[in-house]
């Protein structure tokens, strides 16, 4: 066997670091870049103002971008007050006993469920059982449980992040527990909080399989009308093109493609603001 | 001790005091001590004594950790403070406290000043910045900050960040005063205008404090209180008790034979 000088080892080893380092870069440029030439073209006014024309083959995605940024909103309103509610009692009330780890063992299966499974248990109860239909109302709770796990483990670790001190002094100045987290802990923990939201939100806008069973329509003439309507979206919008429909110009897929990707990085790029933002002027 | 025609009125007193915490430690045994009104009460010691852990029974802090079992009782002005059902919320706008490490909250110096206050229920502007300029007077940060109270606390030095803890436990105007060696990450200056402050202040507050050092504890004590290893080994007044103490090891202790 050759011996390698401990300097080629250490220059072999770089070498084989930057070549991996560099394979994720260029995947991602490839990925991006080829979204973006192949669907730039399809990209306009009428893109993305007007209704599918033609078997979809024509017009635009407008009720599908309508209904993404429903179920995001919808996703929101129920996975963001239960999960940073959890996340509270976790990090600030919950003692270490055999209910917490039970709680924390389930957040952690939670996550690695894999989505079509929520989209099946969001059918049984929400649209079956609970009689929603398919409809936002159904997708958005599917949604939100999905994304729960991120929220509350994101958000737990920011609260705990908060220094310890800031709460013995709080206390000691005749604050009670409450009016320390409320006054105190959020406010420093919220950029944490916020980003680990917003990372949850991101995953559902880009999920197909929870919203396939639950809320996602083929085709609609309209937009939804209420919380008991179905509405298009953007992921099962370029399902549906992609392997659907025979003979669908290549410019639509990726251009619907393209502005899902659009929204969900332009979300990421806010979660990274805020976390800046708030970094700069953090005093501790 | 208790005998002596010169002691003074006592604030709070100790009876009997036992607490335990639950990974085994025995913190304190036994303890039974005066803390004077008016007069600056210094209990010190080695590390590990249970100093810290009497003075948070004091303001109920130890409620934040893991207490086993504690026993005995801790009364202030006659009343026990160590029972369950106190208003501990209440009893630490009484009780106020100063840290070893001066922790400033993430806001304004003003915002930091008003907190305490401000959740006791003073909302009315005017008592609130006769109240900051007092206190940051008694604290001898006055000259230092008065122009600049809207800036984040952070950006004063140490000494101004232990002198503005002290004014925002002044705030609460309270009855006691517990620092817990609040110079012991301080410079000789800072050090000295913290106890001169204390001087000054312990015409109107019962003050308890842990020095850092044999020799502030020297300096400041009127009454002192010798702690190791959990127990209490001697009480007396400052001068007496670093003269002539009558216990072996205070004696051994003040003289630097061992600590």
């Amino acid at each position: 066997m050759i011996r390698l000088s401990r300097q080629a080892t250490q220059r072999i080893a770089f070498w084989l670091i930057s070549l991996i380092a560099g394979l994720v870069i260029a995947s991602i440029l490839l990925i991006v870049g080829l979204v973006i030439v192949q669907g730039s073209g399809a990209i306009g006014w009428e893109f993305a103002t007007g209704f599918p024309r033609e078997g979809m083959k024509e017009g635009g995605i407008l009720p599908a971008i309508v209904g993404t940024l429903l179920l995001t909103i919808g996703t929101a309103i129920f996975s963001v007050p239960i999960g940073v509610g959890a996340a509270v009692y976790l990090a600030e009330y919950s003692e270490d006993n055999a209910l917490t780890r039970t709680i924390r063992i389930a957040i952690i299966n939670l996550a690695g469920i894999p989505s079509v499974v929520y989209g099946l248990f969001g059918l049984g109860l929400f649209v079956l059982f609970l009689k929603f239909g398919t409809s936002i109302l159904a997708g958005s709770l599917t949604l939100g449980i999905m994304t729960l796990p991120v929220i509350i483990s994101t958000s737990e670790q920011a609260l705990r992040a908060v220094p310890h001190s800031f709460r013995v002094v709080s206390v000691s100045l005749g604050a009670t527990h409450w009016q320390t987290i409320r006054r105190i802990v959020l406010p420093q923990a919220l950029p944490g909080v916020l980003t680990g939201v917003i990372l949850g939100l991101e995953r559902a806008a880009g999920e197909t399989a929870p919203i396939l069973f639950t809320v996602a329509a083929f085709f609609l003439p309209r937009l939804p009308q209420s919380v008991f309507d179905q509405t298009m979206a953007l992921p099962y919008h370029l399902f549906v093109i992609s392997t659907q429909v025979p003979g669908m110009p290549i410019r639509i897929q990726y251009g619907t493609a393209l502005v899902l990707l659009a929204f969900v990085l332009s979300m990421n790029l806010i979660a990274t603001l805020i976390r800046r933002h708030y970094r700069e002027r953090r005093q501790w | 001790m208790m005998t002596d025609p010169t002691v003074p009125e006592y604030k709070i007193r100790i009876e009997n005091f036992s607490i335990r915490y639950s990974d085994g430690v025995e913190s304190l045994r036994g303890i039974s001590l005066d803390l004077y009104a008016c007069q600056i009460n210094v209990l010190f010691g080695p590390a590990g004594g249970g100093k810290s852990t009497l003075l948070r029974a004091l303001n109920r802090l130890n409620d934040l950790v893991d207490v086993e079992e504690q026993s005995g009782r801790v009364l202030l002005d006659g009343v026990d403070i160590s029972a369950a059902g106190v208003d501990v919320v209440a009893l630490r706008r009484r009780v106020g406290m100063v840290f070893a490490r001066p922790v400033p909250l993430p806001m304004t110096i003003r915002q930091n000043l008003f907190y305490g206050p401000q959740l006791a229920g003073m909302r009315a502007a005017s008592s609130l910045e006769r109240l900051l300029e007092q206190s940051l007077r008694q604290a001898a940060l006055w000259d230092e900050v008065k122009d600049r109270l809207d800036e984040p606390a952070v950006a004063l030095s140490g000494g101004q960040q232990q002198r503005l803890c002290l004014a925002r436990t002044l705030m609460l105007e309270p009855e006691v005063i517990l620092l817990d060696e609040p110079t012991s990450g301080l410079d000789p200056i800072s050090t000295a205008k913290v106890e001169s402050s204390l001087q000054e202040l312990k015409g109107r507050y019962t003050i308890a404090v842990i020095p850092h050092s044999v020799q502030q504890a020297a300096r400041v004590a009127d009454w002192a209180a010798f702690f190791l290893q959990g127990e209490l080994i001697e009480h007396g007044p400052g001068t007496a008790l670093f003269t002539n103490p009558q216990d072996e090891r205070t004696e051994d202790y003040v003289t630097g034979r061992f600590g």
